[in-house]
């Protein structure tokens, strides 16, 4: 163990994988456990809704039901497998493992994390929204191959719905606070952006609200790619969905450096 | 040959929160190869003084530099070359031992090649062998703190900062860490560390501050401390049976149920003792007994 030649100091994007690859890590010694139940849920939500409910409702926002909803099944999954670990997992290793104090001895500075944990629940808003989608598409509610793009407004989901839960952290006292979190702000978010039903048939005063809720474009952009028809209003969308949830990442990780810096 | 720069330095170091001052005015070097201690109550600022060695804490004031670079500055660079070992054993609970250092050893961006030969050196140091694919939650607390000091050595660090580095450990562990520690000084390895063991500054350290509500009061080598600062013998006894008339050349405190009688001789506390009956002790004076001298025996609130 004598002094070696000392490797480089690792690059910052060096250092933000590396975070990612230990998230990445862990998540994969469990694959199953964690993934299954997000085979499963698409499976039970098809046979609720698309026996049930989508009868009863017929056609919405010029297809039917079934179509309609998957698209935003999707991007919900990946707003709460990220609002769940950035909520509740960021607690646990800000607060009982320590795993962040473990990490901020290394090279690895506290944005780098931050930007390591986030890439790591927009990866997974990615994987999860592609086994939803995937899923729901054997059940013929896939009508275009662009379609195959939907996971990657997954990942800008993720991104959004993660940065939320790490500003709840910055804010809690304790655990029990984060169901204001989820009733409070995950709740409403899923239901009011356009999820179940068009924000069209919202109050006014609710629909400019809700046009701005980070969820909004994520599934009016999924729902296109699901159908291959685009309305006017993408590119508009689109630009939303690529730098809002970058802004709000930003804004998550100068809280947590706040917090764990002092 | 000119001295080879410190390792650290610190001038006129303060750490604010708010107004209270958790490190007020503390200048001190640590020379390379050298092990060198905080000594303090709880709540002293030793903890604080090390949060901000490894760059987890800006400084308020004050000069600080480790490797000769600023930790405001090269954060990065100084951590590629530090080693720390935290109060608490902050593990990585959903790994195993082998991948608690693998992932640790990506932190510091080692290639992969070297890793594994890395990581079986020190499981062998650290005496974790045949526990590599353990969980972390079924490790007692000796194998734990190993392996916390073992994941602080992985980047070869020439600094290693070590938060009481025994603390809560049986007297077989604690052992094995003073060697482990000691062989690494041999290498060239520079440490520091806080300890409330005055027996763990006595094995370890060469030099070694005593603090107390973040200001220093007292720096030197442990044995020369002592001689400097009290008589080399101190009689212990009831303070019931406490002598009335002193001779000269002793000095008598009590503390409680108990009377420190101090002398530069041993002979001269003997007739103190017998006159007191056989329930007396007389020793050399050490490390504890300075530090309680400097700090006083008020119990403190825990930090």
């Amino acid at each position: 163990m004598s002094l070696i030649d000392r490797p480089p100091v690792p690059n910052r994007v060096e250092r933000i994988l590396a975070v990612t690859r230990r998230h990445v890590y862990v998540y994969t010694r469990d694959f199953w456990a964690n993934s299954f139940p997000t085979v499963l849920e698409p499976l039970t939500f098809i046979l609720a809704v698309g026996w049930g409910l989508a009868t009863a409702v017929g056609r919405m926002g010029g297809t039917d039901y079934l179509s309609f909803l998957a698209p935003a099944q999707a991007m919900i999954a990946a707003v709460y497998t990220a609002a769940f670990e950035e909520s509740y997992g960021a607690y646990f290793r800000l607060r009982v493992d320590h795993n962040y104090d473990s990490m901020l001895v290394t090279p690895v500075g506290v944005d780098e994390i931050f930007w390591g944990e986030l890439l790591y629940t927009g990866l997974k808003g990615v994987f999860y929204s592609a086994i939803v989608i995937g899923v729901l598409a054997l059940f013929g509610t896939v009508h275009s191959p662009c379609a195959l793009a939907i996971p990657l407004v997954g990942f800008f989901t993720s991104l959004a719905s993660g940065s939320l839960g790490l500003y709840a952290v910055r804010f809690v006292t304790s655990l029990n606070q984060f169901n204001f979190f989820i009733s409070g702000v995950i709740s409403p978010l899923i239901l009011f952006s356009g999820t179940l039903f068009p924000i069209a048939s919202l109050p006014a005063a609710l629909q400019i609200v809700a046009r701005w809720l980070p969820l909004y474009p994520m599934v009016g952009l999924a729902r296109m790619l699901n159908t291959g028809v685009f309305a006017p209003e993408w590119p508009w969308l689109l630009l939303y969905a690529l730098t809002v949830p970058c802004l709000m990442a930003a804004f998550a990780v100068r809280l947590m450096r706040a917090r764990l810096i002092q | 040959m000119p001295s080879p720069a410190p390792v650290l330095e610190a001038r006129h170091l303060v750490k604010r929160y708010g107004a209270e001052a958790a490190v007020d005015d503390v200048s001190f070097t640590v020379e390379r190869g050298e092990c060198f201690g905080l000594l303090g109550p709880n709540g002293a600022g030793k903890t604080t003084v090390l949060r901000m060695a490894h760059c987890s804490s800006p400084r308020t004031s004050g000069v600080l530099s480790v490797f000769g670079l600023d930790p405001d500055e090269r954060p990065a660079e100084i951590k590629h070359r530090l080693g720390v070992v935290p109060q608490s054993d902050n593990l990585d609970d959903e790994l195993s031992v082998g991948k608690n250092l693998e992932i640790y050893a990506g932190y510091f961006g080692l290639p992969r090649a070297g890793v594994q030969r890395r990581i079986r050196e020190l499981i062998a140091f650290m005496s974790l062998e045949g526990r590599e694919d353990a969980p972390i939650r079924e490790l007692s607390g000796g194998l734990k703190r190993r392996l916390v000091i073992a994941r602080a050595l992985l980047n070869e660090p020439e600094l290693v900062v070590l938060d009481e580095p025994t603390t809560g450990l049986d007297p077989q562990v604690r052992h094995l860490i003073w060697a482990r520690l000691r062989e690494l000084k041999t290498r060239g390895v520079t440490l520091l560390l806080t300890t409330h063991y005055m027996e763990e500054a006595h094995q370890l350290c060469d030099r070694l501050l005593v603090m107390d509500h973040g200001r220093i009061l007292a720096e030197g080598r442990p044995r020369e401390l002592v001689a400097s600062r009290l008589p080399g013998h101190v009689l212990e006894l009831p303070s019931a049976s406490a002598p009335t008339g002193l001779p000269t050349g002793t000095t008598c405190e009590i503390h409680g149920d108990l009377a420190y009688v101090y002398c530069r001789s041993p002979e001269a506390l003997e007739p103190l003792a017998a006159a007191a009956g056989s329930d007396y002790r007389i020793r050399s004076t050490t490390l504890e007994d300075l530090f309680l001298k400097l700090t006083g025996r008020e119990l403190r609130e825990s930090d």
